[in-house]
């Protein structure tokens, strides 16, 4: 079993008592260590307290709002930030660089997929934890002329054409891209695209990864990146730059 | 042509060109008309008074220089000979034309009577120069006979004048072009406004200039517009609000589903929750319009249609999609995902599946989203983008919605330039049409 999930603390900011208690608990029930603080104030009391691996922000919070709480952490530590929005159309600013957030999940949010998202965004941290004051943790992938940009959670290819992903497939080629040149079983990759609750079956990682293949291999002339190791998994060739 | 006479400058032009032309018509008739009147009288009272010179003049010398003096006066017009008797017979073609003639004669010279006078006009054609031959009895019982030639060619007075009142004319209709192009700019900058504030973009002032009554118009119309933007805003605030500030209980719901012990019911709720929050973004995507403050970047419309057309199916629809490789588009990538998967979700609720072909061509790149379903009656297809438009057939009562899908793809379509269009198909099922334009230019 993964190491997170017995061990994670993890801070959920939000002015809503009855959220903040549900989601509580619900993560409580998936194993991990929950704090919970109702607006900055308290948020910074927590923090004085102890050391957390993730924070869940609301955007909307009376007072300082989840924005400038997010700006603050990211200035002060590297530790990963989910934001809670309501507003669609608030999510380029809240994964962009100006903010920082590691991820967001609109509301009403399905609470599989914000476990799945933290415990992507847990992975992703892993070592880079402590690099206060600096930049959030890499961000970017490039490989074979394509980028891939967690911040935005787009994919562009060599000519800078964007090409939309399912939440599946991006968590799929995220986890590629963190281990290139290395067979992944379908086991590790369904636990990595584990945002959708229904894909239980091996069969629906072959489906992703066949999916995720039409979109980053479109044309006969394009170069093979996944391969098929049989009995075993898959593996990702090209060359991998972290930026 | 007719749609060239409706416009307002046109018409005044029309109607300057008229009342010129007829004005122009009558002075010049009203004129010429005076001009011959003054020129007849002039010329009769100087033709008497040369005839009755030469009268005197012969007169007064002896009957045998007579013949000589009456020759050497003649001259121009007017060729004078001394006789016995009349030679003038009085009447013939144009008569009438000479009674002024005969009454300026008697006027002037009191001896003469009626009978002294003979004027016989012109018996021959036309085309003879000689007028009139005219006989005046001297006091011993003989007579002067005097030829009248035609005068020189009446003064070409005509000529100069049309070509002076045409320039004139002329000169008028063109400044009230001028005049008409300038006082209607007013009313095509508030119609332009009037369709920019229905598009809505920001908001537009009409320069509140010009003549008092322009400047009246442009103040009441500016009024109107802040007052019709203020409503839209209050109700866009209020219903984006109610929206917004239902999300916060729908995630407790959704949380509190996930503690349900009741597996069945739980699964129940959330299909609810979904449905809930698919309406509120809906309404919220309807509020917001075509997302114009999202970036506009080149994408991969076969990537945004696949991952589209594999969600559709991952929740049980049928969804095929028939596409090149490759579509590349200029465009808002949220905007067109929501767009698409409108009319994706369509086909498959109201058609029970989804046909999704991309066919790329010189300038433009067509999406053609077909169904099985019923169709939508010829006379409804007109209002099925307007938004809140629903086909109550026994089929849509039970999928929910507002009735606002279509409309968002419609505003979103357009607002990237391109056309959308819906169409029966001949072996049944609805064809939604979309095209969008190709890429302006390849970056370097």
């Amino acid at each position: 079993m993964e190491q997170d999930r017995s061990v994670a603390s993890i801070l959920i900011v939000d002015d809503d008592n009855d959220i903040r208690t549900l989601l509580a608990s619900f993560l409580e029930t998936q194993g991990f260590s929950v704090t919970k603080a109702r607006d900055g104030i308290e948020m910074q009391h927590c923090l004085d307290e102890r050391a957390h691996d993730l924070a869940i922000l609301d955007l909307m919070l009376p007072g300082q709002d989840g924005l400038d709480l997010c700006r603050q952490l990211r200035q002060r530590s590297g530790m990963p930030v989910i934001m809670l929005t309501a507003r669609t159309e608030e999510t380029d600013r809240i994964v962009g660089l100006e903010i920082g957030a590691d991820d967001y999940v609109t509301k009403p949010f399905n609470p599989r997929e914000l476990l799945a998202r933290i415990r992507a965004v847990l992975r992703r941290s892993g070592g880079a934890m402590a690099a206060p004051g600096g930049s959030p943790p890499g961000h970017t992938y490039r490989f074979e002329g394509w980028t891939l940009s967690l911040e935005r959670r787009e994919l562009t290819n060599p000519a800078g054409v964007m090409v939309d992903l399912s939440t599946g497939e991006f968590d799929l080629l995220l986890a590629f891209l963190e281990a290139p040149n290395r067979v992944l079983t379908r086991e590790h990759l369904l636990d990595a695209a584990r945002n959708q609750p229904d894909a239980v079956f091996d069969r629906a990682i072959d489906v992703q990864v066949s999916r995720l293949r039409k979109k980053i291999e479109p044309g006969e002339l394009s170069p093979p990146m996944i391969r098929t190791v049989r009995g075993a998994g898959y593996l990702f060739m090209p060359r991998v730059a972290r930026a | 042509m007719r749609r060239w006479f409706n416009t307002l400058a046109a018409r005044t032009v029309l109607l300057m060109l008229i009342g010129v032309g007829i004005v122009h018509v009558a002075s010049l008739y009203a004129y010429q008309h005076a001009l011959d009147r003054e020129m007849s009288l002039a010329n009769e009272a100087r033709l008497a008074d040369q005839l009755l010179t030469i009268r005197r003049s012969v007169m007064r010398v002896v009957p045998a220089e007579r013949e000589s003096v009456a020759h050497e006066l003649s001259g121009g017009p007017v060729e004078a000979h001394w006789s016995a008797t009349e030679r003038a017979r009085s009447g013939g073609p144009g008569a009438e034309a000479w009674k002024g003639l005969h009454g300026r004669l008697k006027e002037q010279a009191a001896d003469l009577v009626d009978d002294d006078i003979v004027i016989g006009a012109n018996r021959k054609t036309g085309a003879d120069p000689h007028l009139a031959l005219i006989s005046l009895r001297l006091p011993d019982e003989s007579w002067i006979n005097i030829t009248l030639f035609a005068p020189d060619a009446r003064p070409q007075s005509t000529h100069g004048t049309w070509v002076s009142t045409s320039l004139m004319a002329l000169g008028v209709v063109a400044i009230s072009v001028l005049v008409i192009g300038w006082m209607t700019t007013p009313l095509r900058r508030f119609a332009a406004a009037a369709r920019q504030l229905y598009h809505g973009t920001d908001r537009v002032e009409v320069a509140e200039t010009g003549p008092q009554e322009i400047r009246d118009a442009a103040v009441a119309f500016n009024e109107m517009q802040a007052r019709i933007r203020k409503l839209v805003a209050a109700r866009t605030q209020t219903l984006a609000a109610v929206s917004h500030d239902l999300k916060t209980p729908l995630t407790r719901m959704r949380l509190r589903a996930e503690v349900l012990a009741d597996r069945a019911q739980a699964e129940g709720l959330v299909a609810d929750i979904r449905e809930m929050e698919r309406m509120l973004d809906q309404t919220l995507a309807h509020l917001r319009g075509d997302r114009k403050d999202e970036e506009t970047r080149p994408l991969d419309l076969v990537a945004l249609l696949a991952t589209l057309a594999d969600q559709a199916a991952d929740r049980g629809g049928s969804a095929l999609l028939i596409a090149p490789d490759t579509a590349v588009v200029d465009g808002r990538p949220m905007a067109l995902k929501r767009a698409f998967g409108n009319l994706i979700d369509n086909a498959i609720k109201y058609g029970g599946g989804a046909e999704i072909k991309v066919e790329p061509n010189r300038e433009s790149i067509i999406v053609s989203i077909s169904d099985g379903g019923p169709g939508i009656p010829e006379d409804r297809m007109d209002e099925m983008f307007e938004p809140f438009t629903r086909l109550e057939t026994s089929r849509s009562r039970e999928t929910g919605g507002f009735g606002l899908g279509l409309s968002i793809a419609h505003d979103i379509v357009e607002g990237h330039g391109g056309t959308i269009t819906l169409a029966n198909r001949p072996e049944g099922g609805l064809r939604v049409t979309i095209r969008l334009p190709c890429r302006a230019t390849t970056p370097a």
